[in-house]
């Protein structure tokens, strides 16, 4: 398993998740691209710590969970509150901030 | 006890601040008394400060300075609060102080029904202490903040009657014509300080003989200037024309701003730059001639006009006119004595004035007066003796002063025989429309018989009574004001009697001027109308005061409203208000093409964000 199989897993789930961040409509769903995002950059991080020998990569990708979990539970309280409010959850319709 | 004079700054103006914040919680006639008590207090350091002069020989008792603080301490430049104790300044506080208390003892009984009484007698203080900041000032600073603030309390109290628009009207013409004097001052200091490196009296008067050549142009400049202030404060040609209108404000004001002592301050500021303005013998000419042209326009003016307080008032410019004649030909302390006992009359016909309108429940026309004598006897006797002093009679206050000012307007430094002449016919006028408003007022019967006048309580009565004393025996005080004063005005001071037949030209001045009244006024109507035919185009223009105001209105305030209009149509509307507009305008389109960018719709955000950070990549990777 050499480095450049890391490199092309992780560029590929990078690219699903953003390809699903941006085509997707349900919020939801683009915060699991968002998710997928992030796991493909740590998965990226602990492979090149692996072949390094380096516990770098390790460190900055248990930070990078831990912010993405704090991301995570602000995010889902403002879907949920979004939803609460309009009962609708269609990204396109939600732009009453638009300038 | 010259470190005391500071009292007499600080007890009108703590009873200015005590009435000011607790005015409301004084019972009515405390508030007045205490106001009273505060200038008859100041009154009584004033006559210390004499005392402690006298107390000295003539020479020492110049230039005592008192320095309460010092202000600004800079390289170059200083500035102290201080005070100057003089026999000038002194003799002028003894008018200020004295003359106020009495009108403030009258106010109590004019004001008496007025619901604003303590905010009345609070500004009362104030001037009281604004005319003290004038007077004691030691330096040119100070003087103009004394200047600037008598201006100040003389607009308060002229527009006191605020629901009255007329009142307020003239309180502003009064502060905008006084201001232009003000402006004059300033620059007067701003030269002096330029030519000697200091405000103080002591070291200026001192420089002045030996500063400049005489008739230098920067003296004369200076000079000039200040002569401007002194003109505005004394409402002098050609800057006369807010003092008639100033007679809206209360009587008690007229009489004691209008008339003994706020408008006699330019003749007090020559006086005490005599050291300047004897280097400039043109101005002494300019001060003179102003003087007397002053004094026969208003009096001719007076001799027609039907307010009651307007007459006084054009009396007032008239005699201080004589003033400023008197100084003007070099007479210093002549014109300071025609100073006092035209305070001592003048404040007596305007209280007694004020007497009258009080008791026929404010009418101002004389024309509906008439006949006053039997149901006002004390107010009667004392405008009786106001108005002899005020025409010369002989042996009243008057008497003295204006002869002594005739005389000099031939014999003195800078007099000659045109000032002379001038002031003949001056003091026939004076004799005149004294008269005739006197008849008008008292003789006769009465024209409106619906009227029912009475006389005034003793708190306005007694003043009137002190102050009609004053004006029969204030004339011979004149050696005394002359004997005292000399050191101030250097050296010992020269009688000018010496023409006896000149004399007695001037006070057959004064009588064919009330004998012309009596002849007129008492003995039937017919002369006058004849007289009214005969020179009704002189008449007219007297009447409207030689259109003087319509002058003004057509040269200077036509003109400015014209350019002040044109300039909100032109360019205001098209010039900057375009421009202004234009570029909001032009902000906002282009912010409307910014603003597409922020549609809310996180998709095209994420959107964006991708291509950039594909850019970014591709950019990172190819360059």
């Amino acid at each position: 398993m050499g480095s450049e199989f890391v490199l092309f897993v992780s560029a590929a789930i990078f690219s699903i998740g953003a390809l699903g961040f941006v085509i997707r409509k349900n919020p939801l769903v683009m915060f699991m691209s968002v998710e997928l995002m992030l796991n493909a950059v740590n998965f990226l991080l602990i492979g090149y710590s692996s072949f390094l020998n380096s516990l770098d990569g390790q460190i900055f990708a248990l930070i990078i969970m831990t912010v993405a979990a704090a991301e995570v539970v602000v995010g889902l309280a403002i879907i949920l509150t979004i939803f609460r409010t309009r009962h609708e959850l269609d990204v396109d319709r939600i732009n009453t901030l638009k300038g | 006890m010259y470190s005391l004079s500071w009292l007499i700054l600080l007890l009108p103006l703590a009873g200015f601040l005590g009435l000011s914040w607790f005015g409301k919680r004084f019972p009515k006639l405390l508030g007045g008394w205490f106001a009273c008590a505060m200038v008859g207090g100041a009154f009584l350091v004033t006559l210390l400060m004499l005392a402690q002069l006298y107390s000295e020989s003539p020479a020492d008792r110049l230039n005592h300075v008192q320095t309460l603080y010092p202000w600004i301490v800079s390289e170059g430049f200083s500035l102290n609060l201080s005070i100057l104790i003089d026999p000038l300044s002194v003799f002028m506080l003894l008018i200020v102080t004295g003359v106020g208390a009495l009108i403030h003892v009258y106010s109590i009984g004019y004001m008496h029904h007025d619901k604003e009484f303590t905010r009345f007698f609070a500004y009362l203080n104030l001037f009281i202490f604004a005319m003290s900041v004038l007077v004691l000032a030691a330096d040119f600073f100070f003087l103009i903040v004394g200047w600037a603030l008598v201006g100040l309390a003389s607009y308060l109290l002229i527009g006191f009657w605020t629901e009255k628009k007329s009142a307020v009207l003239a309180a502003r013409k009064a502060f905008v014509m006084n201001v232009i004097g003000d402006v004059g001052m300033v620059i007067a200091a701003f030269m002096i300080f330029e030519h000697f490196g200091s405000l103080n009296y002591v070291d200026v008067f001192k420089a002045a003989p030996t500063a400049f050549f005489p008739n230098d142009d920067s003296i004369l400049l200076i000079t000039f200037l200040l002569l401007v202030g002194a003109f505005a404060k004394s409402a002098q040609i050609p800057l006369h024309t807010w003092l008639p209108d100033a007679m809206e404000g209360p009587t008690p004001v007229s009489a004691l701003i209008h008339a003994a002592t706020m408008v006699t301050a330019g003749v007090y500021l020559v006086a005490r730059c005599n050291a300047l303005f004897t280097m400039a013998p043109f101005t002494m000419y300019l001060i003179a001639a102003v003087g007397v042209m002053t004094a026969i326009f208003a009096g001719s003016v007076g001799m027609v006009q039907y307010d009651i307080k307007r007459v006084i008032a054009y009396s007032t410019m008239s005699q201080i006119g004589f003033m400023f004649l008197a100084v003007g030909v070099g007479v210093f302390s002549i014109g300071m004595f025609h100073l006092m006992t035209h305070a001592f009359f003048k404040a007596l016909l305007f209280l007694a004035a004020g007497s009258v309108i009080h008791g026929m429940a404010d009418e101002q026309d004389i024309r509906k007066m008439g006949g006053l004598r039997y149901a006002m006897p004390i107010t009667f006797i004392t405008f009786l003796i106001g108005s002899l002093a005020l025409a010369g009679f002989p042996m009243t206050a008057g008497f003295f002063s204006k002869e002594e000012i005739v005389m000099s307007a031939y014999n003195a430094q800078y007099g000659n025989i045109v000032f002379w002449g001038m002031a003949i016919i001056a003091v026939a006028m004076t004799g005149f429309y004294t008269f005739r408003l006197f008849f008008y007022t008292f003789m006769g019967k009465s024209r409106t018989p619906e009227a029912k006048p009475h006389e005034s309580p003793l708190v306005m009565t007694a003043p009137l009574m002190v102050l009609a004393g004053l004006s029969l025996v204030g004339g011979f005080l004149g050696p005394w004001v002359h004997e005292f004063l000399s050191p101030v005005f250097g050296g010992t001071f020269v009688d000018h009697h010496d023409d006896a037949m000149m004399e007695i030209i001037a006070v057959a001045a004064a009588f064919s001027g009330i004998l012309a009244a009596v002849a007129i006024y008492m003995t039937g109507k017919d002369q006058l109308a004849f007289a009214k035919q005969m020179l009704a185009p002189i008449y007219e223009a007297l009447f409207n005061k030689y259109y003087i105001d319509e002058i003004y209105d057509f040269l200077i305030v036509k003109p400015v409203k014209g350019i002040g209009k044109f300039m909100e149509e032109r360019a205001e509307k098209l010039g900057i208000d375009f421009s202004i507009d234009e570029i909001g305008r032009q902000v906002r389109e282009v912010s409307r093409g910014i603003s597409i960018w922020q549609s809310g719709k996180v998709r095209i955000y994420a959107l964006n964000m991708v291509a950039g950070m594909v850019t970014i990549l591709l950019f990172v990777i190819f360059m």
